[in-house]
C-alpha cells in the first residue's frame, strides 16, 4: 500500500500553496482496521448496565438489590446510597454518580450492575427493585422559573441553575434615539450532536498504575480530573487512553460523566476491567444534548441602518442537571453581539432547571443559537428601513482594530470580505425570480482566555527518534478534523522534512502534555503555535548537536543536513549521536504557547481570545407554497480563518459544518412528551442524509493571522453559526412570512403564510 | 446460553466457507462481530437507521444489524475486511482517502460496502444515483460531499 498524495483541490479562491496531505489514520478507517471505542475489550471484562429513571421527578424510598446480586455472573452492583460521594459537575457541582433521594428525569441513573455478559447485565438491572413516589414535574424552562414551580434542587432556589444581568454601554439610550425598533421571540430546540459512535468506556482499576478509561474524549484531561474528584482518587493516578473516537462535534468534550465514573466505581468493586456502552436510545434520552433557548430580543437602528443597540432576554433550558450549560449559556448571550458594531447592550439570561434530559455543548457553543435571533433581526430592521440586507450588513460589521462592545480586539478581519465574495458567489445582484435569499455572518473565538484564567495556552514536544523519523507529542485532539494532519504539516514546515516523516502521539494522557482539548476553536491556533514551538525548538538543537558532531556549521533543507565543507549528515545520524553522548536521551524541542494575560475584568469585558474568526453564508432555496416546504438549492460558504494549512480537510470541516447547520435549521431537534423524548431514535431524530443537502460552495479568504501557525486561524466550529440565520433570511425572503420556532418545517411555514394563529 | 435455539449455519464468508454455531434470529452484525472477529462492519444503532454495519448479501448492500443470522444460510456475505488484503487496499477506499472522505470514518467501511455495492450494480451512475444508494448511510462528519466525489471518481477509474 502506498501512501498517496490527493490530487490539487480546485477551488475559486485562496492561494494554491499548502499541501492536501492527510494522517495516514485514514487508512486504518477506510480499511475497518481502526479500533473504536466499541470495538475495544479488555482481558477478563465485565459488562456494565445502567439501571435508570422511568419517572420525570420522584422521590427514591427504597432501592432493594437481593436479587440483582443473586444472580449467576453478576459482580457488582452499586446503589447512590452506598456511595459516599460529594456532588461533582463541570460548571455547577449538581450531580452525583447514583441518585441518592430522588430522580430528576426520564433515564436519570440510579443504580449500576456489572456481570459477566451484557445479558447478565441486563437481567440484573431488571431485577432490582425501587420504590417510587412520584412528585409533580415542570418541563417548560419559564413555568420553572415562576413561583411555586416544582423545585429540582435544594440548593438552587427558584430552579435557577445561573442567571446573568449585563448592561454595555447605553443601551437606553439607544432605544431612545433609534429610529426603528424591531423585536421578536425566537425559539430554538434542543440538538444533539448524533455522533455515529455511542459512547463506551473500559474502566480498569489497577494497583499500580491507578483508574485507566479506555474511552475517546476531546478534553481527556479534563474528563480525567472531573473523575479524580469524584472518585476521590489523586489526579497522576486517573488516566485516560483513548481509542479512535467516532465523531464528538462537541458532544465528547465531556462525554458522558456518568459512564467514565460508573464504569470506574464497578471495576473498583468488582476488580475487573468493566465496560458500559450506551445503546443509540440511552444516548438520546439521557445523553447531552445542546441547550434548547427562548430568546426575545429587539433592536434599535438608525434609519440609515447604523445599528445603536441590542436588548435580550433568553431563558434557556437545563435540564435536570447542569454540564456545561452555563458557559454554553454564557456564549450565546453574548458572542453574536462582536460580529457587528454595536454600541450599547443589555442582556439578561436565565439558565432554568427542567424535568428533562441535562444538557451538554455542540460545536460552535451556542453561538449558533443566537445567529437564529440577531441574523433575523439585521433582516427585519433592513426590510422595516428599505435597505438591502447586504448593504446593512456591510454598513454595521467589524473591522480591523475595531472594540467589539464586550472588549474584543479584532486583529485581521476578512469579515466585509466574506460578506461581498458569499453574495457575489449567490448570485445577490442578479437573483432567481421567486427563490429566496438570504445571508448570515458570524465571529468565533479561537480559544477562550477566561475558560480557565490560569492555563491559557499549549505545550507540545518533538522529538527526534533514532531513525530520523520525528514524533509530536500533544494533548490535542484529532476525531478526523484534521488536526494531526495539519500538525505534522506545521511542524514539517518548521523543520523542512515531510509530514510523512512525523508522527503525532495525542491519546494516552501519561505521554501526551496536559490540554484543555478539542474545544472553543481553539486547536489550530493555539495548539498549532505550540507545535510550530516545539518543532523550531528542536530545529535548533538538531543544529547545535550536528555542529557538535561536525565542528562546522550546518543548514537542512529536505531532511538532510549540509555542512559548510560539503558534508551531509541524514537526520537519523544527529539523533544517534546525541543519544549516545546523553546515555539514552532523544533530542527533543519544547514548545510553549503562552497567550499574554488579558485585561478582561470581572464581567467578562475584555480580550478573550488570541485570535477570532469570521464568516458570512449566503443561501439560496425554492419555496413549494402549497405545501411550505423549502429547498435549499445552494449554500457559500466564505470563510476568514487565515491561511489555510490543509484544503482539502478545511472543505470538509465546511461541508460537514454547513450539513449540521441544514439539519439543525430545518428538521432537527429533541422533542418532549411529559418529559419523555419522543424521537429518541435516529430515524425520529432526523439528520441530514445524502439526499438532504445543498451544492455547498467553500471559499476560503486567506488572510494571514500574525497569532496561529504560519497565519491560520480555527475554522471547525463556526462553519456551523452562519448557516442558521442565513437558511432563516432566505426562507423569509421567500415565505414572505418569518418562522421564529426552528426548525423550519413546512407545516409552520404553510400555517404562517396562511395567516393561521398556531402554539408554538 | 440457550443453545436449544442454535443452529449449525454455512455461508460464503469474505469468499471462504465458514460454519458457526449460532442462534438463528441473533442479528449478522452480532455473528460478524462477536462470532467471527470481524470488527471492521460498525455497530451505530441496531435498528437499521443508520448504515454504519453495511455488508454485502449476494451482491445486494444490506443493514446487517437487521439480518437473522438463519437467512445467510447457504448465502454469500462481504465484509469491509475482504476490501483489502496484506498491503493492497480496494480502488473505492483509495479514491475515499484521496478526496478526504473520511473524517471520524465510523461510516467509513458501511459507506465503503454501499459504494462497492453500488458499482458493482451500476459501475457507472450519475451524482444522483450515487446519492441514493449512500442515502442509507448516515454520516455526521462529511456533509456526504467528498463521499460522492470518490465514489464518482472510482467509477470514472473502472471506466479506464
Amino acid at each position: 500500500m502506498t501512501l498517496k498524495t490527493p490530487e490539487k483541490s480546485t477551488r475559486r479562491y485562496g492561494k494554491a500553496e499548502g499541501t492536501d496531505y492527510q494522517s495516514p489514520e485514514v487508512w486504518s478507517k477506510v480499511t475497518g482496521k481502526a479500533v473504536y471505542g466499541i470495538d475495544h475489550a479488555m482481558p477478563g471484562m465485565l459488562h456494565g448496565k445502567i439501571l435508570r429513571s422511568p419517572y420525570p421527578h420522584a422521590r427514591i424510598k427504597k432501592v432493594d438489590t437481593t436479587a440483582a446480586e443473586a444472580l449467576p455472573g453478576v459482580r457488582a452492583v452499586l446503589t447512590g446510597t452506598e456511595l459516599e460521594s460529594k456532588p461533582f459537575g463541570i460548571a455547577v457541582e449538581d450531580e452525583l454518580p447514583l441518585a441518592v433521594d430522588k430522580v430528576r428525569y426520564i433515564g436519570d441513573e440510579v443504580a449500576a450492575v456489572a456481570a459477566v455478559d451484557l445479558q447478565t447485565a441486563e437481567r440484573a438491572i431488571k431485577a432490582i427493585k425501587v420504590e417510587y413516589e412520584e412528585l409533580p414535574a415542570v418541563y417548560d424552562p419559564a413555568e420553572a422559573l415562576q413561583e411555586g414551580a416544582p423545585q429540582l434542587h435544594d440548593n438552587f432556589p427558584g430552579n435557577v441553575a445561573w442567571e446573568r444581568e449585563l448592561e454595555r454601554g447605553s443601551s437606553s439610550a439607544a432605544f431612545a434615539g433609534a429610529d426603528v425598533v424591531v423585536e421578536e421571540s425566537f425559539t430554538i430546540p434542543a440538538i444533539h450532536p448524533a455522533y455515529l459512535e455511542p459512547i463506551s468506556c473500559i474502566a480498569v482499576d489497577d494497583p499500580y498504575t491507578g483508574i485507566t478509561l479506555h474511552t475517546a474524549l476531546q478534553s481527556p484531561d479534563a474528563v480525567r480530573k472531573i473523575v479524580a474528584g469524584a472518585l476521590n482518587y489523586p489526579l497522576s493516578k486517573v488516566h485516560v487512553n483513548g481509542p479512535v473516537m467516532g465523531g464528538g462535534f462537541g458532544g465528547r468534550v465531556y462525554g458522558n460523566l456518568k459512564v467514565y465514573i460508573l464504569s470506574a466505581m464497578l471495576a473498583i468493586k468488582s476488580g475487573r476491567p468493566v465496560k458500559i456502552q450506551l445503546t443509540r436510545e440511552e444516548e438520546f434520552t439521557a445523553g447531552r444534548p445542546m441547550i434548547a433557548a427562548a430568546i426575545k430580543m429587539k433592536m434599535a437602528v438608525k434609519s440609515d441602518g447604523t445599528i445603536l443597540g441590542r436588548e435580550a432576554d433568553i431563558i434557556t433550558d437545563n435540564g435536570a442537571y447542569s454540564g456545561q450549560a452555563p458557559w454554553v449559556s454564557k456564549t450565546l448571550s453574548e458572542r453574536n453581539d462582536s460580529v457587528y458594531r454595536i454600541p450599547g447592550i443589555k442582556t439578561r439570561v436565565r439558565l432554568a432547571y427542567t424535568n428533562k434530559i441535562p444538557t451538554g455543548q455542540y460545536r460552535a457553543y451556542g453561538n449558533q443559537v443566537a445567529n437564529f435571533a440577531t441574523e433575523s433581526l439585521i433582516d427585519m430592521a433592513a426590510k422595516k428601513l428599505g435597505l438591502d440586507p447586504l448593504e446593512m450588513r456591510l454598513k454595521n460589521c467589524v473591522r480591523e482594530g475595531d472594540i467589539t462592545v464586550h472588549g474584543l480586539q479584532v486583529g485581521k478581519c476578512g469579515l466585509s470580505e466574506c460578506l461581498q465574495a458569499a453574495a457575489r458567489e449567490i448570485g445577490w445582484d442578479h437573483k432567481k425570480a421567486g427563490h429566496g435569499y438570504g445571508l448570515s455572518v458570524a465571529i468565533h473565538a479561537n480559544g477562550s482566555l477566561v475558560f480557565d484564567k490560569n492555563f491559557r495556552g499549549a505545550s507540545a514536544l518533538a522529538r527526534l527518534e533514532l531513525d530520523g523519523r520525528i514524533t509530536l507529542f500533544t494533548g490535542e485532539q484529532d476525531y478526523g478534523q484534521g488536526t494531526h494532519g495539519a500538525f505534522a504539516q506545521i511542524a514539517a514546515k518548521a523543520l523542512d522534512v515531510r509530514p510523512a516523516q512525523i508522527t503525532v502521539e495525542s491519546k494516552e494522557t501519561k505521554t501526551a502534555p496536559f490540554s484543555t482539548g478539542a474545544l472553543a476553536m481553539r486547536q489550530t491556533t493555539v495548539g498549532g503555535k505550540a507545535i510550530q514551538l516545539a518543532a523550531e525548538d528542536l530545529r535548533e538543537k538538531i543544529f547545535k548537536a550536528a555542529a557538535e558532531l561536525t565542528g562546522e556549521p550546518v543548514t537542512m533543507k529536505n531532511s538532510v543536513l549540509n555542512t559548510m565543507s560539503g558534508r551531509t549528515l541524514e537526520l537519523g545520524e544527529i539523533a544517534y549521536h546525541y543519544h549516545n553522548n546523553t546515555s539514552g536521551l532523544n533530542l527533543t524541542g519544547e514548545g510553549k504557547f503562552v497567550p499574554e494575560e488579558s485585561d478582561y475584568d470581572e464581567s467578562g469585558y475584555g480580550n478573550i481570545s488570541v485570535a477570532y474568526s469570521f464568516a458570512a453564508h449566503a443561501v439560496e432555496l425554492e419555496l413549494d407554497k402549497t405545501t411550505g416546504a423549502i429547498t435549499v438549492n445552494r449554500l457559500v460558504a466564505a470563510h476568514d480563518s487565515g491561511r489555510i494549512v490543509n484544503h482539502l480537510t478545511a472543505r470538509g470541516q465546511v461541508y460537514g459544518g454547513v450539513a449540521q447547520g441544514i439539519g439543525m435549521s430545518c428538521f432537527e431537534g429533541c422533542l418532549f412528551d411529559e418529559g419523555r423524548m419522543a424521537n429518541a431514535t435516529l430515524a425520529d431524530y432526523k439528520i441530514p442524509t445524502a439526499l438532504d443537502l445543498p451544492e455547498i460552495d467553500p471559499l476560503f479568504i486567506e488572510i494571514e493571522d500574525p497569532v496561529g501557525p504560519y497565519g491560520s486561524k480555527g475554522l471547525g466550529e463556526i462553519v456551523m453559526v452562519p448557516v442558521i440565520g442565513a437558511v432563516a433570511n432566505a426562507a423569509a425572503d421567500a415565505a414572505g412570512v418569518r418562522i421564529t420556532d426552528l426548525p423550519l418545517t413546512a407545516e409552520k411555514i404553510y400555517q404562517a403564510m396562511a395567516g393561521w394563529e398556531c402554539e408554538q | 446460553m440457550n443453545n436449544l435455539k442454535k443452529q449449525v449455519l454455512i455461508f460464503q464468508l469474505n469468499g471462504e466457507p465458514v460454519e458457526i454455531f449460532a442462534d438463528p434470529a441473533e442479528s449478522l452484525l452480532t455473528v460478524l462481530r462477536e462470532k467471527l472477529g470481524l470488527y471492521g462492519t460498525k455497530a451505530g444503532c441496531g435498528k437499521g437507521e443508520c448504515g454504519a454495519c453495511t455488508v454485502l448479501l449476494d451482491d445486494r448492500a444490506v443493514n446487517s444489524c437487521l439480518v437473522p443470522a438463519g437467512k445467510v444460510q447457504g448465502r454469500k456475505v462481504e465484509t469491509i475486511e475482504n476490501l483489502s488484503q496484506g498491503g493492497k487496499v480496494h480502488m473505492i477506499q483509495e479514491e475515499f482517502v484521496e478526496k478526504g472522505a473520511v473524517q471520524c470514518g465510523f461510516c467509513s467501511p458501511g459507506m465503503v460496502m454501499s459504494a462497492y455495492a453500488l458499482l458493482k450494480e451500476n459501475p457507472q451512475p450519475n451524482p444522483e444515483q450515487v446519492k441514493v444508494a449512500i442515502s442509507g448511510n448516515l454520516c455526521r462528519c462529511s456533509g456526504y460531499k467528498q463521499i460522492e466525489e470518490a465514489i464518482l471518481s472510482a467509477a470514472e477509474r473502472l471506466k479506464n
